[in-house]
């Protein structure tokens, strides 16, 4: 069956087990991957996932199932074990929207750009090539190129519900990623770069390959620092992995099964006076933009923090209903499972510095420019514990690379300890846009 | 799973249109999954997979694509235009099918379809209740169970037709303690290939307090001060280090990418000679293991360090081929939607001679990291990065306060020769781990082990 006629067929079997409330989820991507090595393509993928997830609910019981194949048997099993399994949980305040809002065309978001659809093989494939060999023709310090990755990629959401939501809307990328493994003097270090885009610039094979080896030569002869209480700028590519970790406190959800400490704190300073942060589901060509949420609510932007006080917390309907507020628009989904709260694009105020005047600003500091691993961030605790490499920073010049050192902190500590933003987001799509900054009282071990 | 004729069909496409090898990989999949939070069973969901992954390898060149169409003209479109995107060559072999009889090493003995859901349902709720009881500290609790049935078929142009059935069984428990400065969580989750029966065998009032009372230590903690120091450190889990830090690097996907410090150090001692580590698919039930491999080849206890000397890689076909090393039946994949490549199953550091307390005597100040959480390692350079989730200060030869977080973190081929204590109480865990090939699991353990000196990161 095609993805409309099986959502169609779902619903259908709704109507006819005189099911009032479910809704029907259809995603599907479709890829094209090629992997180079010394010179040759030496994997290609080529791939369309589909699913069908199918949502019952019954007096507030919530039963969810779902098939990635899309035969009618299929989805009549897939539809009877969604019912099956709403008959156990726990009641909660869930409800399904009655309320169909009227929508601009979602290709308006400015998320899809056919051109990319027509990339073949051989684009991608000497893209890679070039990418490859100016990664080792950068530096002769590059001794490998042990992942250079190029992907086109497709995907599109539609959901549909026996109370007449229907919304589809489709992205599509390009993107690149160069890891380039460099060594001196018995010392290893990986450049990594990143480039995607939703226009296709084949000059930028070239760069990427040369940052990814600019990087790493960057790192080359990298110690560790002593122990200390130093300022630290994160990088704008750094400061949104950072604290993405912890965006999922401003779901209602999270504080009201107590696992957000933003729990109770509305109106209250949270943050340094110059941030501010919303969430805008509408920005153009930003990843995570969307007209209606996947239970079939409008979304808007909202503020989250503004100079400094938490405004509002994010909510489906039934996080809302039960602290008697009205959904946001932040129901999030995929066809495997069940509704979660999820933030579309979250976009700190920018501030006036560029990296280097940022860097300029404490007589000394660390700049990170790279983060290695999460398991030490806490989400819950806001604990911030991550071992991470940049450069030792002396009156705005770079003095020499770092590594082996962590810092250390708590995500609240750090929100009040901002002290200065830099004017850039990072270039690549994103669903988050968050600048350099210079934070004070995060602790460095070396 | 599918027609023989039309896995011939596919194959013998692949490789008239000049693939030296073929391979079909046909995979339905059956999860269930039940999750409980702030008491209540809030939805319960079930899904069904099927899809076909088909392969082709031109020398070194590997195209992959899958589909969730099993008709025969889609499968044969989707080998066609995998071969089209190869220049064309001369046909390769086709051999007759021999069908493996696959011996099943690990056993169902309560099939879950025969127990109802809401047994399921009882038993988290019981689990909530036990971990609660730990005291006024545990605010809030969430437990899920989870299972799934993976049914393969794997066929090549070498004439491999293997099938393989593998139930999965796993629990997840997590508690948070508060005690006036922030909250802190605690997870146990262990796991089986095996049935129903993992969940009524395991020990609910053993589990359930590990998780409460480790959050309500680490909810009373306070921080350590970062430095080099000797670390003691915990059996189980804590062979995620070596799984990070030596494991990735040991994979043949690493080494025949020259992404590896161990690249070319077959026969060089890498470790003290107290320290064996092996990476074994047979152990029964355990949540790593595996029949026969995602490329039809059965699983194999593989040797990795004797006696601190490096024996073996784990190896797929590519891997084995391009770093001329046997196959040792380490491919797998997350689902059809993966190529197979070299993959760790269940890897532990054998045990040794020494007991916990002499190592706790031996450290005049140091860190005793008794639970680990997750880490991340690049293999490329070998730098790595721990979290410990429950950790003890030791203080002149004993352990003293606990101390929250703290971060490892190293290179694995630097740390692996300071290791200079391996106790006698291995234990394993089960983990997930990702790279190229999706989500696999694996398990990871170790006997409790000093290492003489590393990074921790604290405050």
């Amino acid at each position: 069956m095609e993805g409309q006629a099986a959502i169609e067929y779902a619903l259908s079997l709704a109507r006819e087990h005189h099911e009032r409330d479910a809704d029907a989820l259809l995603d599907r991507s479709d890829s094209l991957t090629i992997r180079v090595l010394n010179g040759k393509v030496e994997k290609v993928d080529q791939s369309t996932a589909l699913g069908l997830g199918v949502r019952v609910v019954k007096e507030g019981r919530t039963g969810v199932a779902y098939t990635e194949r899309l035969e009618p048997a299929a989805i009549e099993s897939a539809f009877l074990a969604a019912r099956e399994n709403a008959a156990l949980p726990d009641p909660t305040e869930v409800v399904m929207t009655t309320d169909l809002p009227d929508l601009p065309d979602a290709a308006t978001l400015g998320l899809y750009n056919p051109a990319l659809d027509q990339l073949g093989l051989d684009d991608l494939a000497t893209f890679g090539l070039e990418a490859e060999a100016a990664a080792l023709a950068a530096d002769p310090r590059v001794k490998a190129v042990p992942y250079l990755i190029v992907q086109r990629e497709q995907s599109s959401q539609t959901v549909a519900s026996t109370h007449g939501v229907r919304y589809t809307q489709r992205q599509n990328s390009v993107g690149a990623y160069c890891s380039a493994m460099l060594e001196e003097g018995g010392q290893r270090k990986s450049g990594n770069h990143f480039w995607n885009s939703r226009i296709w610039e084949p000059t930028r094979a070239r760069t990427l390959g040369g940052e990814a080896a600019a990087k790493g030569a960057a790192l080359l002869g990298a110690k560790p620092i002593a122990r200390a209480k130093l300022p630290v700028v994160l990088d704008e590519y750094v400061a949104p992995q950072l604290l993405g970790m912890y965006f999922g406190n401003f779901s209602g959800e999270s504080a009201q099964k107590g696992v957000s400490r933003l729990k109770g704190r509305l109106g209250e300073t949270i943050a340094d006076a110059a941030i501010t942060l919303t969430d805008d589901p509408h920005l153009q060509g930003a990843s995570g933009s969307r007209f209606l949420d996947v239970e079939g609510v409008a979304t808007r932007p909202l503020p989250l923090i503004e100079e400094g006080v938490f405004r509002n917390f994010l909510y489906h309907i039934q996080s809302a209903r039960k602290d008697g507020k009205e959904s946001t628009g932040h129901a999030g989904r995929g066809y495997a499972g069940g509704i979660s709260t999820r933030s579309h694009n979250l976009v700190m105020r920018r501030g006036a510095y560029e990296l280097e005047e940022l860097c300029a600003l404490p007589q000394r500091c660390l700049l990170v420019t790279e983060l290695e691993g999460g398991a030490g961030c806490n989400p819950v605790s806001g604990d911030i514990s991550i071992g991470v490499q940049g450069f030792l920073v002396k009156g705005g010049r770079r003095v020499r690379p770092v590594d082996s050192v962590t810092i250390a902190g708590n995500f609240y500590e750090l929100m009040k300890g901002i002290k200065a933003l830099g004017k850039r987001y990072q270039p690549n799509l994103s669903k988050r846009f968050i600048p350099a900054m210079l934070v004070e009282g995060l602790a460095v071990s070396g | 799973m599918l027609a023989e004729s039309t896995v011939h069909k596919v194959l013998e496409l692949g490789t008239s249109r000049g693939a030296d090898f073929a391979e079909v990989f046909v995979e339905e999949s059956r999860v269930s999954a039940i999750d409980l939070m702030d008491k209540k069973i809030e939805d319960i969901t079930s899904g069904n997979s099927f899809g076909v992954g088909v392969r082709l390898l031109f020398g070194d060149e590997a195209y992959y694509g899958y589909s969730s169409d099993a008709s025969e003209g889609q499968l044969l479109t989707l080998t066609e235009n995998l071969a089209r995107s190869h220049a064309q060559g001369a046909p390769g072999d086709l051999r007759p099918f021999r069908v493996e009889s696959v011996q099943d090493r690990h056993p169902v003995r309560v099939d879950p379809d025969s127990v109802p859901k809401g047994q399921r349902v009882e038993l988290l709720r019981h689990l909530d209740d036990l971990t609660r009881r730990h005291g006024e500290a545990i605010r809030q609790v969430g437990a899920s169970v989870l299972e799934k049935r993976r049914d393969v078929l794997i066929a090549n142009s070498e004439g491999l037709w293997a099938e393989d059935g593998r139930q999965y069984a796993r629990l997840r428990l997590s508690a948070l303690a508060e005690q006036g400065d922030g909250p802190q969580t605690a997870t146990e989750s262990p796991g089986v290939l095996g049935g129903y029966e993992f969940f009524e065998e395991l020990d609910l009032g053993r589990l359930s307090e590990d998780a409460a009372q480790a959050a309500i230590r680490m909810a009373g903690a306070g921080y350590i001060d970062g430095g080099m120091m000797p670390v003691v450190l915990g059996n189980g889990f804590g062979g995620v280090i070596f799984h990070e830090a030596c494991g990735h690097p040991l994979e043949t996907e690493a080494i025949r990418k020259n992404a590896s410090p161990f690249a070319g150090k077959i026969g060089s001692q890498v470790a003290q000679p107290i320290l064996t580590a092996i990476d074994d698919g047979n152990l029964a039930n355990r949540w790593g293991s595996l029949n026969v491999d995602d490329e039809g080849l059965p699983a194999q206890r593989t040797v990795l360090i004797e006696n601190g000397i490096l024996k073996n890689y784990m190896s797929d076909r590519i891997g084995a081929r391009q770093v001329g090393v046997p196959r040792t039946g380490s491919a797998r994949r997350e689902s059809y939607k993966f190529a197979p490549v070299s993959r760790m199953r269940n890897t532990y550091i054998e045990r040794g001679p020494h007991q916990v307390e002499e190592m706790i005597a031996s450290v005049d100040f140091g860190l005793y990291a008794k639970k680990m959480g997750g880490g991340s390692v690049d293999p490329a350079t070998g730098e790595f990065n721990f979290a410990v989730q429950e950790g003890y200060a030791i203080r002149k030869g004993k352990i003293a306060e606990p101390v929250r977080g703290a971060t490892l973190i190293g290179k694995g081929f630097e740390v692996l020769p300071l290791i200079s204590m391996i106790g006698d109480d291995l234990e394993l865990a089960a983990g997930m781990c990702g790279a190229s090939s999706g989500w696999v699991p694996t398990t990871v353990g170790q006997p409790t082990l000093k290492i003489d000196r590393i990074l921790v990161g604290g405050r």
